[in-house]
């Protein structure tokens, strides 16, 4: 099959791109940096150029979109630009160059209004209601993608919830980092229950959408290991594995939310292009419940995480030289 | 005040209300035409495509509308519409004139107690039977003669006609009993919730009544402002959503809709010069001509219609089923499942062609293979195996009354009880038992004992209580056994839905159903002086009733009178009240007897207060040692040798909680006393599983004796046996999960109800080789179960609902599985079982493993999240004596132990534990101390980790 991977210059993108290679796939990338994926074809450009799109759209059987602009804060409009402009364009140019695959990967936070969620299955997504410019605009990219679903022009929407592993910049490393310096707090107790992903599971779940999309489509799906754990337990053990002291520091919730709203404020201010250490969505997001039901995302990807936490944890340990 | 006739009017739209239901019927009454709204599902049913083949007719009182009866129109709707051939129930349920949304007469003035031109009962059920006798020839066949069901086996004969079934509720309730009283060639059965038929002088009217009708207070309450109705809405146990208080309120908004409500709280005749009270007084009498099956609902926690009514109800319908819904209060149908039990108790009444009650028995299979071992103690047999016949176990050709032991050894001077808590011990020989026993028995009969009469025993365990129960029992009393274990409030509860005619106690308990007012002729213990007998109403002790002389044979009972209740410990709701029979009671001897061996003068220490009670019965001479038994950590080792040395015992039992503090004191011991250790040939442990190192420490004491661990519960007190081998034997197999409780004694039978994957178990019973190793609701048979629960007609049947092999079964409630070998796995509680992604899974062979982790005192495996999407939380009690180092705060355990419980869990399970919390002293039942309630458990687990602070469970 001939496969176009966007935003493949990330973790997610270069290993799915990697795995497509490895299974006999023809394989195109579409991103501004080169994939480093060997044997795949690399379109350097901006997923909401239509030129350079139509490009490397053309004579595609399938596309995996993957580019979103992820940050935690930041000019509302760079947020649109990626996330609705560019999967407006992705989708336009897939139906045009006749494309009969589509995986639209999403987040979770495009359905999550800042309460608990505990064991929900995947709720329909609601940019007025989730909290930030990246859920916000991630949300409006999902309901086009769902909109531009049919028959002839499947859509199957996956969203990977908390990814992590060896290599991870985004979330992994940067608790480590913290860790080490002495500043990665608990919010509460710690015990709010968290679903999470090890980076080949998601690997693997985007590759087995690429098959179930021809049977199923039109509805999103979570992604996770399936097994929820309190994120205090998650976040000593991305301590330990880096090989960086258990976070001693404990902040309370009510705490934590005011001070992250604050230091938004401060943030937005300045002429920071970096992120803001505490946002008060990341707060809430340490402290509240977020699982999901994983029966119907397994029913309908034939799929199942070959690694659990445990050995996931392990990888990484190995990974930090531990 | 003036108030302007106004038509009967159709509701708005409301809240589970089907605009359907609604309908406007004029009929004409005793003073002409009028019109009234009447909930009838007869249209509903129509546009099903159904014809009714059933009817019931109910009248609501207050709450003050037919909106009451929303969930049963809702109900038996859908059941009409879900099961082909089975009889289809239409509910009729008029407003009552001037009320919900009936029409309103005109009116001079406010309603007054003495007034006139209001509604009186009198008219009222004229009123009603002018419009169910209209609705009723609606639907074809309205004339009755349906004959009910009374047996099972009547269930397979075709559907009987179309009965007619009347229900009420409050003044409703008195209401639709008196039209059935004078409408016997209609009505086919009647059902009543919370209501009350007569009011005699000489109590006083319930308080909150009172206050309604004092003079002035009354059109205040009532009409001119909403109170009344609030404070009704207000008595539900949770809180009713305002939505639907708003629905009930909506045919009142102003003051002259309510002048129904205030017409109605006058007619309420407190006193006999009350126009409607020569009315009353009738209407009760007419109600005690009931002869056709009926059935009381009641929320015991109604301030108005206190457990006198009940009482009262259940003297004029002494046949009647009841079922009280122990947390219920006046709108009993809006805190408890009130639907489901009429529409229940109507399909077993009047089953219809293809009902499930009807088919139930064809569709199961015939042959039973009886899960039992064929031999006493000690030796196991295969369950697959064709041996296990009913023929196994005691000889029971002829029902044994439980003091037949007692009798027979009537002239014997040997020892029958001994009570080594008094100073000196106190012996009494069976001659010497005998004789204070049927003294006792003859007395209770001359003071007016009747057979049936329910004794309630505040005696603390010894020879006084062993005496009163068997002289009770002989004398045909039931015995009601609330023990201190339930805790002073569950205790109330258990006497208090028990109401026994006789108490019989000592001081503490007669203080406390003084203190409580519980009803029932007193009776002390010791004679009481004069102030005594005043203060408490006692009128004679046991030790004046005891010389009695014996002037006439004692009158005994049969064998199929109840016995005795007991109470289960309450730890998944309200205690239960369970009834034995005699027969039942003797069977439980027997085989106690028959399977344990025991000799006439077979010596055994009772160092558990139940088996102190069945000495007498089973011929066993009993020792009940210095300890205190409500307390049984405090038996010694030393203190049950001296027990044993007392009557040369060979058999001793005990509660585990009792022999971990033999084990720990065994040092003290004497050489005389080890002596006596050693001649003990049966070591029976009671109450819980013992686990394996506390049986190899018994075995060093007696080093001689079998050790056993039988399985039961209150409703069957001896279902299973293992020994010390066979826990050895199960421990060191890995593949099963749960606690091993051996196999079946013999002439028990055991099935499994396989568990769907919502934790339910189903209808489907498997047995033998069917039911290996299938996760299922354990559900029992033998002779000596439970014969019924008390007063909970619902429970009664939904436990009591199989009916495979054409015997009688109970579901216990425990689930878990059987395995190969035919021994029982337990898994714990049918109420904790966690519904994970992976299936149903219960609780008890995870908790067993983690029990066992350093640091870890007991533990419970809950599910947080969605049914079907559980993930599962290990919570744990830290072991307080834990070195300091390694303690646990409550809230998330430290990742050394999580690492430590998942380490111990995945060795046996594949079961994921999402999370290890470490929780506060777990909150446990009274009795035990040992009955985890993970009910809350779960939601305190729940909470904490959605992130909310940590709290106490």
């Amino acid at each position: 099959m001939k496969v176009l991977v966007t935003g493949a210059s990330g973790l997610l993108g270069s290993s799915v791109a990697r795995a497509l290679v490895e299974a006999g796939h023809e394989v195109s990338t579409l991103q501004r940096r080169a994939s480093l994926v060997d044997g795949a074809q690399d379109h350097l450009g901006s997923v909401s150029d239509p030129e350079v799109v139509g490009l490397a759209m053309a004579g595609q059987d399938a596309v995996i979109h993957l580019a979103a602009k992820v940050s935690m804060a930041g000019d509302p409009a760079a947020f649109e630009q990626v996330n609705i402009e560019g999967t407006r364009t992705v989708l336009a140019a897939a139906q045009e160059a006749g494309v009969h695959r589509f995986v639209h990967i999403s987040s979770p936070s495009v359905a999550h209004s800042g309460d608990s969620l505990v064991g929900v299955p995947a709720e329909p997504a609601n940019p007025r209601t989730a909290r930030g410019e990246y859920a916000r605009t991630k949300a409006h990219g999902e309901l086009l993608a769902l909109a531009a679903d049919s028959e002839a022009f499947p859509v199957l929407v996956l969203r990977p919830h908390l990814m992590w592993g060896p290599g991870d910049t985004q979330l992994t490393e940067r608790i480590i980092e913290r860790a080490r310096q002495g500043r990665m707090p608990i919010l509460g107790s710690g015990a709010a229950l968290v679903d999470t992903l090890y980076v080949t599971n998601a690997v693997d779940a985007i590759v087995a959408a690429l098959d179930a999309v021809s049977e199923v489509h039109g509805e999103p799906l979570v992604v996770t290991n399936g097994q929820p754990r309190p994120i205090g337990e998650i976040i000593e053990r991305f301590a330990l594995a880096g090989g960086a002291p258990k976070p001693k520091l404990r902040i309370p919730v009510k705490t934590a939310l005011a001070a992250g709203t604050a230091v938004e404020k401060v943030w937005e201010l300045g002429e920071h292009d970096d992120e803001p250490p505490l946002t008060h969505f990341l707060a809430e997001q340490m402290s509240t419940a977020h699982w999901f039901d994983q029966r119907r995302t397994r029913e309908v990807l034939k799929w199942e995480p070959a690694v659990s936490i445990d050995e996931g944890m392990a990888a990484l340990a190995a990974h930090y030289g531990g | 005040m003036k108030f302007a006739h106004a038509p009967a009017a159709l509701p708005g739209p409301l809240p589970q209300w089907d605009p359907q239901w609604s309908r406007l019927v004029t009929v004409d009454t005793v003073d002409g035409e009028h019109t009234f709204h009447v909930l009838d599902t007869l249209p509903a049913l129509r546009a099903a495509g159904r014809e009714p083949t059933g009817t019931i007719l109910a009248l609501h009182g207050n709450p003050t509308w037919s909106y009451l009866w929303r969930h049963l129109a809702a109900a038996t709707v859908d059941a009409a519409t879900a099961v082909e051939g089975g009889r289809v129930w239409r509910v009729i349920a008029p407003d009552q004139l001037e009320m919900g949304y009936s029409e309103r007469l005109a009116h001079d003035g406010l309603p007054t107690t003495h007034g006139t031109g209001y509604r009186r009962i009198a008219e009222r059920v004229t009123d009603f039977d002018a419009v169910v006798t209209r609705l009723l020839a609606e639907a074809p066949s309205g004339s009755a003669g349906a004959a009910p069901a009374g047996a099972p086996g009547a269930a397979a004969e075709a559907p009987a006609g179309h009965p007619v079934v009347t229900l009420g509720h409050d003044w409703g309730g008195v209401l639709s009993l008196t039209w059935a009283a004078r409408h016997l060639d209609v009505v086919d059965a009647v059902i009543s919730l919370n209501t009350a038929v007569q009011h005699t002088g000489d109590e006083s009217l319930p308080a909150p009544l009172q206050a309604a009708l004092a003079g002035p207070v009354l059109p205040t309450s009532t009409v001119l402002t909403d109170l009344f109705l609030r404070i009704t809405l207000g008595l539900g146990q949770g809180p009713i959503p305002k939505e639907i208080k708003d629905a009930f309120s909506s045919p009142y908004q102003d003051a002259a809709a309510r002048r129904g409500i205030g017409a109605f709280v006058a007619d309420i005749p407190a006193q006999e010069t009350h126009p409607s009270y020569a009315e009353l007084q009738q209407l009760g009498e007419d109600i005690a001509g009931i002869d056709v099956p009926a059935l009381l609902i009641w929320g015991p926690k109604d301030p108005v219609f206190v457990e006198r009514y009940l009482r009262d109800l259940r003297t004029r319908l002494p046949h009647a089923d009841i079922h009280r819904f122990e947390q219920a209060s006046h709108l009993v149908s809006e805190d408890a499942d009130v639907s489901g039990v009429v529409l229940r108790w109507v399909e077993e009444r009047f089953p219809g062609q293809g009902s499930p009650a009807a088919g139930a028995a064809a569709r199961q299979p015939a042959d039973v293979t009886a899960g039992a071992a064929d031999e006493p103690a000690g030796a196991s047999a295969s369950m697959t195996s064709e041996a296990a016949s009913t023929a196994d176990g005691p000889a029971s050709d002829q029902a044994q009354m439980i003091y037949d032991a007692l009798d027979e050894r009537a002239g014997s001077r040997a020892v029958a009880s001994v009570d080594m808590s008094q100073r000196p011990p106190q012996s009494i020989t069976w001659t010497q038992l005998s004789s204070v026993v049927d003294g006792i028995a003859r007395g209770l009969q001359q003071l007016g004992l009747q057979k049936g009469d329910r004794v309630s025993l505040l005696v603390s365990p010894g020879n006084n209580l062993t005496a009163a129960l068997y002289a009770v029992l002989k004398a045909g009393g039931v015995a009601v056994v609330a023990d201190a274990g339930l805790g002073p409030a569950g205790m109330t509860r258990a006497v208090k839905a028990a109401d026994p005619q006789w108490i019989i106690g000592q001081r503490p308990g007669l203080t406390l159903a003084r203190g409580a007012g519980w009803p029932g002729r007193r009776i002390s213990v010791t004679p009481v002086d004069a102030l005594g007998r005043v203060a408490f109403g006692v009128e004679t002790s046991l030790t004046e009733l005891s010389r009695t002389s014996a002037t006439e044979p004692i009158r005994t009972p049969e064998p199929d009178d109840d016995a005795a209740i007991l109470f289960t410990s309450g730890s998944t709701g309200p205690a239960k009240g369970v009834v034995y029979t005699h027969a039942r009671l003797g069977e439980l001897a027997a085989v106690l007897q028959w399977y344990f061996k025991v000799r006439p003068g077979t010596g055994l220490v009772a160092g558990f207060a139940p088996f102190a009670l069945l000495g007498p019965g089973i011929g066993a001479t009993s020792v009940t040692p210095d300890m205190s038994v409500t307390k049984p950590r405090t038996l010694t080792a030393a203190a049950l040798a001296d027990a044993i040395i007392a009557a040369d015992c060979t058999m001793v039992f005990a509660s585990p909680a009792a022999y971990t503090n033999v084990c720990a004191t065994a040092s003290e011991l004497s050489e005389e006393q080890r002596a006596a250790c050693a001649n003990i040939e049966l070591v029976l442990s009671a109450g819980a599983p013992v686990p394996l190192p506390l049986m190899d420490a018994l075995a060093e004491i007696f080093p001689e004796a079998a050790i056993h661990s039988p399985y039961g519960m209150t409703e069957g007190l001896l279902l299973t046996d293992i020994d010390r081998q066979g826990v050895a034997a199960a421990e060191a197999q890995t593949r099963h999960q749960g606690v091993c409780v051996g196999t079946p004694i013999p002439r028990v039978r055991f099935a499994v109800a396989p568990l769907d994957d919502a934790g339910r178990s189903g209808r489907e019973l498997l047995t033998g080789e069917d039911a290996v190793d299938v996760l299922g609701e354990f559900v029992v048979s033998a002779p000596h179960i439970k014969a019924g629960y008390d007063r909970l007609w619902y429970t009664d049947a939904a436990s009591k609902r199989d009916e495979l092999a054409g015997l009688s079964w109970h579901r216990t409630n425990d689930i878990g599985h059987i395995d190969q070998e035919g021994r029982v796995w337990l898994e714990g509680r049918l109420q904790h079982v966690l519904t994970t992604a992976e299936g149903p899974l219960g609780p008890g062979g995870v908790e067993a493993v983690v029990d066992r982790v350093p640091g870890v005192f007991r533990s419970a495996l809950v599910g947080v999240g969605p049914e079907g999407a559980q993930v599962a939380v290990v919570v744990i009690e830290p072991d307080a004596e834990a070195p300091a180092g390694s303690r646990q705060k409550p809230g998330l355990a430290t990742l050394e132990l999580a690492d430590e419980v998942r380490a111990a869990v995945a060795e046996h399970y594949s079961t994921d534990i999402a999370a290890v919390l470490s929780s506060p002293p777990f909150p446990t039942d009274i009795r035990h101390n040992s009955k985890i309630d993970r009910a809350r458990l779960a939601v305190w687990a729940d909470a904490v980790l959605r992130g909310e602070p940590v709290g106490k469970p």
